[in-house]
């Protein structure tokens, strides 16, 4: 407690007693999977964040940068956590060049506040996140995290075209820069993405935008079995249609989803068969393309024998795209001890996914699985208590699962588990090859490994 | 090491060699790149050595010799490149400067002698040799050699088969010949005939003249024409290729033709360009512009005449391999493809590569075996594949190659020039 | 260069895949740049064991290595600068999978760019980076380069197509990064490699995205008689959120250079052409073409075309695809530039270039893809006149200079290598560099590999290097 005390008052020092926060409740609120910080700062700028930086390489604390604090559980523990970083202070807009499509932004913006302000000129940033009434742009990216509009416009990566940061020397750095096409220099800005805070401090991204569609569309097929709802789904792929997203959802899924959808718009919930696998298909483009798309899915559904399909409107398919969004978010509270995994194999094939519902079939878990952007599958294992058994149990699916993956020369994290069961498997999965020149990056970036230690593939 | 100046005709100019960026683009047209991959043996590494050479700063040695010998000059490097370098120009320069300042090996020296001097310049003796020739494929010798393994011994045995067979009667009895059009008269043509063409492709030059008279055109055989002098330029030996020049040029002035015709694009692609033979201030050169002004490929006269004769139906997948003398020393890429499709019933599929050189490259084939055969090799894999029962393409060397390779290969598959096919889809049947 | 190194390297790899003799060296010291530098040595391996087995005798004999594919490069990046052992991939050049269900591709650094397309599209796929080279340069290369092309715009360039590495450390290690399918948990080391100009790590495998082809195309050539209405089209058509698949520039009076040389109709007195193409669903292309054609008559187009079919289309992109060729018969060399502004800045930019050529004396001909705000102003210059080219290396810093002036970058997609590396101060501050350095430093911690590139070699801002004459052609020609 004194040490705590002793740390905020020499934090305070640096930026000023407004800066720094040490009481018990608010420490609490930025805990990491039940670990808390000695101290919380919040810097108004790049300078100040590098300065925090320099103290704690110092005096050797490790400091983790939060936003929103919306993802936080996403990896391990940090190993060590002195200071929270705080970084919501830098919300401000640097540079909107609408002519350019080019925006450079401040970490701490929040990402329903940029959508905002980017709309007014037409544009939009496709970073379509859980938790996106809250999330912070930075955070976002950071987390590494799908948006549901991947399929459509890439992840983060290929729209971010620069960042500064604050180096684990205390650095202010910066790559890329604020043009749509750059090679100039190492891309050191991609390797933000997803790296959970390991790396550096963002403190500002750039990224390329993008023009709101004229008109949005949707499309839901069910289908009294996986593999009517697989073939559906390569049909679409083999036509090429260009979809925004398509996600195939399990009956459990779609009841969970259903039972999301109720809280605000009980009406189209029931739209969804809580016996079917569904396949939800999000599209958009101009005032003609969207009724060809819709067109076509019709079409392509009843040749693969949909046991039911309709023909979305803009309203309901935002609707049922903004619950799908947030499925991350939901399924992690769908039951008292829940595991999500993140899975990716090639070719999602029925027979994969099968695979993965007999091994909770086995382990007598409720189950639910979804397909998001036709290539990620998200897979959640649904323990009903809290104790023990529970834990055991999914603990041995949870390696079943790691084993699948493997197996199909894909692979899986677990993105929410209870800590327990953290502490037990490798939520990362098996230990990667590349894990060598991963260590030798992070050992670049952070020499002293200041920035959330612990928190990231294989104990980075 | 001697001036330049030695080498009769035109000489690249500094802006020649410089029109080179040494941007690369030409490496994966280049057949010989695409076999080795050394740029020693690409267009961009060859012009590199020739500036080097010519600057003093390498030597003219067997290396040097050894890269410009492997070059099919095949010219689809002049269809890569962006900056328009006349690579042939360049590459034939080089080899004139071989030839009168290196030595080579003995009996290189004198087959080459033999060939490209003593040979190809007579029209008599290349009907001995042809009639020599002719002996030894009819009396069974050719089968004894086969049969005996004595080819293989002498590791003839492929090369063997790259021959020509020899016809049983000459075209040669046709030169100074005219023939009619048929129905009214759309264009007066003279013939180009050749020379080896003369002992081996009877057929497809009597064909060549078929076609034309069913499609209106007079054709003029004028009788004073000689071999065009295409190998014995590609080789270096520039002072025959100008003799040549000379007496071709004398054979077909005054006839007031609309065009100078030849079903060789080997060939043509020389006679298109005997201007380059003969530098500005030379007194043949400006007979030579006319000369090869007036100069067509067969396949692109007929395509821009447009066909009248009426073609029966004829049910046959056929491909095409590009000529490289006339792809990329003319740039004639669609006349041909566009004739093939106006016979009706012709199911024409793209040949992958058809760009690339069959290996054939005049003479190329004979001394530069190994490359030709593994060039060839490589043809007749995307040639199979295209499951077509017909090859086509536009040149005797190229028909002579793609033979030899379908028989070596086992592809089954039959192998004709463009005028050959629309002839046999001639509804009438003209006996000239 | 020790004796007994070319003596291992022999038994190693076989003298057909060695080659040691001046003649020889001399013919692998250029690529595509004006750049020069002579390797000592150069090798050409088959597998990646043969480049991890070589990689470790370059480190045991301290001897520099390089990659080299088909040495199409513009800014040296495949040159030996400190001398050594070139190896160049060009004999790596097997497709070793294609994954057609899955659109993937498995292939060795020595395949051709356009022979991917060529293998893959039967089935309707095709690999989307398209520079301008793809007939002829590697996918090693272009993965070194990070390359674009003028239907990257649409598409992005080559990092957005790689799913996986695999890699020899300087150290002869071979690692293997990202995954056939993506998304692979932990940091994108795939997004570090790809651009990284050969400079961490030498790769020897590619796993690669294959495209489907679009439903439809179409593409227009739009006329102007001012270059600022040009660039207003660009600009807007951009702001109005139109992607287009390509949206290239080409200038007036290198317009005329082209129309000598290949006679596709286009205008003699325009002052700047747009070849844009859209490309996309049927009921896309209509909309986007008849918009992109409503914003260039908005800036006074004095006339749009739209090609009628494939034939048409042809003939308008091999005006734009022989622009540099033409260019290069009016002088006889040229020095292509590669910045990058931002997309609303061209008018100004193009101003800027053209005074920058007049200060100099030099004619500047601008053929760019404009929808992405990438430059390449080409100067003509006579290398024979060794002032010229120093004048043309100073002029190519003043336009750089100003690019980055105008938020800009130095390069698009040519690379920095040891072309642009003295001007990077202009845009990294110590700091960056420093990072930078110990990314370098954790993969290639003694610059054995491909030293002397991207980071600068002096201190100080745009100090100018003095070069060796570029190009020395036969005094009696």
């Amino acid at each position: 407690m004194t040490a705590t005390a002793n740390l905020a008052t020499r934090l305070e020092g640096i930026l000023g007693a407004h800066r720094v926060v040490a009481a018990e409740a608010e420490l609490r609120e930025y805990a990491i999977d039940g670990m808390v910080p000695g101290a919380i700062v919040h810097p108004a700028s790049a300078q100040e964040a590098a300065e925090i930086v320099r103290f704690a390489i110092t005096e050797k604390l490790a400091i983790v940068a939060t936003g929103s604090r919306s993802k936080l559980d996403l990896g391990m523990p940090p190993a060590r956590y002195d200071i929270a970083l705080d970084m919501t202070g830098l919300h401000e807009i640097a540079h909107f060049d609408p002519g350019d499509l080019t925006l450079s932004v401040d970490a701490g913006m929040p990402l329903r506040h940029l959508a905002n302000v980017l709309s007014e000129k037409g544009q939009f940033l496709p970073l379509a996140v859980p938790c996106y009434e809250t999330s912070t742009v930075a955070g976002a990216l950071a987390s590494g995290i799908d948006s549901t509009l991947r399929k459509q416009y890439g992840t983060a990566r290929d729209f971010l075209i620069g960042a500064e940061f604050v180096d684990g020397q205390g650095a202010p750095c910066k790559s890329g820069g604020r043009v749509v096409k750059n090679v100039t220099g190492y891309d050191l800005h991609k390797l933000l993405v997803g790296s959970l805070g390991t790396l550096a401090v963002i403190t500002r991204l750039n990224f390329r935008t993008f023009t709101l569609p004229q008109a949005r569309g949707g499309h839901l097929a069910c289908f009294s079995n996986l593999e009517g709802a697989s073939s559906y789904c390569d049909a679409i792929e083999k036509c090429g249609l260009p979809l925004a997203n398509l996600e195939t959802l399990s009956p459990e899924m779609v009841a969970l989803t259903a039972a999301a959808l109720r809280e605000t718009n009980a009406e189209f919930a029931g739209h969804l068969d809580p016996a079917k696998w569904c396949v939800c298909a999000s599209f958009e483009g101009s005032e003609a393309v969207v009724p060809r798309i819709a067109r076509d899915l019709q079409k392509l559904a009843s040749e693969t024998a949909a046991a039911d399909s309709e023909i979305l409107d803009a309203a309901s398919d935002a609707h049922l795209g903004s619950v799908s969004r947030e499925a991350f978010d939901w399924l992690r509270w769908a039951s008292p001890s829940a595991a999500l995994f993140r899975i990716v194999l090639p070719q999602s094939k029925p027979g994969d996914l099968a695979a993965l519902l007999c091994v909770a079939q086995e382990s007598s878990l409720r189950s639910a699985l979804l397909v998001r952007a036709a290539a990620i599958i998200y897979f959640v294992l649904l323990a009903e208590t809290e104790d023990e058994s529970a834990l055991h149990t999914l603990e041995n699916a949870a390696a079943g699962v790691f084993f699948l993956a493997g197996a199909g020369q894909g692979h899986a994290t677990l993105l929410h588990a209870p800590l327990k069961l953290k502490s037990r498997v490798n939520v990362w999965g098996p230990k990667r090859a590349d894990l060598g020149m991963m260590q030798r990056v992070k050992h670049s970036f952070d020499p002293q490994s200041i920035f959330a230690p612990g928190r990231f593939v294989g104990g980075i | 090491m001697g001036t330049p100046q030695n080498i009769p005709g035109a000489v690249p100019v500094y802006e020649d060699f410089a029109r080179c960026v040494h941007c690369g683009l030409c490496l994966n047209n280049c057949p010989t790149y695409r076999l080795w991959h050394l740029e020693g043996d690409s267009p961009r590494g060859r012009i590199r050595q020739m500036i080097l050479v010519g600057n003093g700063e390498l030597p003219l040695s067997e290396g040097f010799v050894g890269h410009i010998d492997k070059c099919l000059d095949c010219r689809a490097c002049e269809t890569a490149c962006p900056s328009g370098v006349e690579y042939g120009k360049l590459v034939e320069h080089a080899r004139a400067r071989i030839e009168n300042e290196y030595q080579r090996p003995l009996f290189t020296r004198f087959a080459r002698n033999i060939v490209f001097k003593r040979l190809l310049p007579y029209p008599s003796r290349i009907a001995f040799a042809a009639r020599l020739l002719r002996f030894y494929q009819r009396s069974g010798l050719q089968s004894l050699a086969r049969a005996t393994g004595i080819l293989k011994l002498l590791g003839l045995a492929e090369r063997e088969k790259l021959l020509p067979r020899i016809d049983d009667h000459f075209f040669f009895g046709e030169l100074g010949k005219t023939f009619p059009a048929q129905g009214t008269r759309r264009a007066r043509v003279a013939f180009f005939a050749g020379c080896i063409a003369n002992v081996t492709f009877t057929k497809l030059n009597e064909a060549t003249i078929r076609i034309l008279t069913a499609n209106g055109c007079e054709v003029v055989v004028p009788s004073e024409q000689f071999c065009c002098g295409a190998l014995a330029a590609h080789a270096g030996v520039r002072e025959t290729a100008r003799q040549l020049a000379r007496k071709n040029i004398a054979a077909f002035a005054g006839g007031q033709f609309d065009a100078i015709l030849t079903n060789a694009a080997g060939c043509g692609s020389t006679l298109k360009e005997y201007d380059h033979l003969f530098s500005a201030n030379e007194p043949e050169h400006a007979a030579a512009v006319v000369f090869s002004k007036n100069m067509r490929d067969v396949t692109e006269f007929l395509a821009t005449l447009g066909l009248v004769a009426t073609l029966k139906e004829t049910r046959l997948r056929v491909t095409y391999q590009d000529s490289c003398h006339l792809l990329h020393g003319q740039k004639v890429r669609e006349a041909p493809r566009q004739l093939l499709r106006a016979i009706p019933g012709i199911e024409f599929v793209e040949l992958p590569y058809s760009d690339i050189c069959c290996g054939s490259a005049g003479v190329y084939n004979v001394t530069q075996t190994e490359a030709a055969l593994d060039l060839l090799k490589e043809k007749m894999d995307y040639a199979k594949a295209t499951r077509a029962a017909t090859i086509v393409t536009a040149n005797p060397g190229c028909l002579l190659q793609l033979r030899a390779g379908a028989e070596i290969h086992k592809t089954g598959q039959n192998v004709v020039h463009v005028v050959e096919l629309l002839d046999s889809a001639l509804k009438q049947q003209v006996i000239p | 260069m020790p004796a007994s190194l070319l003596r291992e390297l022999n038994s190693l790899l076989g003298s057909s895949n060695v080659l040691h003799k001046n003649e020889d060296l001399v013919l692998y010291e250029y690529d595509g740049s004006v750049e020069k530098a002579r390797p000592d040595l150069v090798v050409f391996p088959h597998t990646t064991e043969d480049v991890s087995r070589i990689v470790k005798l370059a480190a045991k004999y301290n001897v520099p290595v390089v990659g080299r594919g088909s040495g199409t490069g513009l800014s040296g990046g495949a040159l030996a600068r400190g001398g050594g052992i070139l190896i160049v991939f060009a004999r790596m050049n097997r497709i070793l999978e294609l994954d057609l269900e899955n659109a993937r591709a498995v292939v060795q650094p020595g395949v051709v760019n356009l022979d991917i397309t060529r293998a893959v599209e039967h089935a309707g796929l095709y690999f989307a980076p398209d520079p301008s080279s793809q007939k002829s340069c590697t996918i090693g290369g272009n993965v070194a380069e990070n390359a674009g092309g003028p239907h990257t715009l649409a598409y992005g360039v080559t990092v957005n197509h790689v799913t996986a590495l695999e890699l020899v450390l300087p150290d002869g290690e071979i690692v293997r990064v990202g995954s056939k399918h993506g998304d692979t948990p932990g940091y994108d080391l795939c997004g570090l490699f790809v651009g990284s100009e050969g400079t961490l790590a030498l790769v020897t495998e590619i796993t690669v995205k294959l495209t489907r082809k679009a439903e439809a195309v179409k593409t227009l050539l739009a006329i102007f008689d001012a270059v600022d209405d040009a660039s207003n089209t660009v600009a807007e058509i951009t702001a109005r959120g139109i992607t287009p698949a390509a949206c290239e520039m080409v200038d007036g009076w290198t317009l005329c250079a082209i129309e000598d040389y290949i006679h596709a109709g286009f205008p003699r007195d325009s002052a700047a052409i747009l070849l844009i193409e859209v490309e996309g669903l049927r009921e896309a292309v209509e909309a986007q073409a008849a918009a992109v054609e409503d914003v260039c008559r908005t800036h006074h187009a004095r006339e749009v075309r739209i090609a009628k079919d494939d034939c048409e289309r042809d003939l308008l992109w091999k005006g734009r695809k022989n622009a540099f060729g033409a260019l290069g018969r009016l002088a006889p060399s040229s020095y292509v530039l590669d910045g990058v502004i931002p997309r609303s800045k061209l008018p100004q930019a193009l101003q800027q270039i053209s005074q920058i050529g007049k200060k100099y004396g030099f004619s500047i001909g601008n053929i760019f893809h404009a929808g992405d705000g990438n430059l390449h102003p080409i100067v003509l210059y006579d290398p024979r006149d060794p002032r010229q080219f120093e004048n043309a290396i100073a002029a190519s810093h003043e336009i750089l200079s100003y690019c980055v002036e105008l938020g800009g970058a130095l390069t698009g997609e040519h690379g920095v290598g040891m072309e642009k590396n003295e001007l990077m101060p202009l845009l990294f501050s110590d700091a960056d560099f420093d990072l930078m350095r110990r990314v370098h430093d954790a993969c290639n911690p003694d610059s054995s590999l491909n030293p002397g590139k991207i980071f600068p070699l002096s201190k100080g801002c745009g100090e100018i290097r003095v070069r060796k004459q570029a190009e020395t052609l036969p005094a009696h020609v």
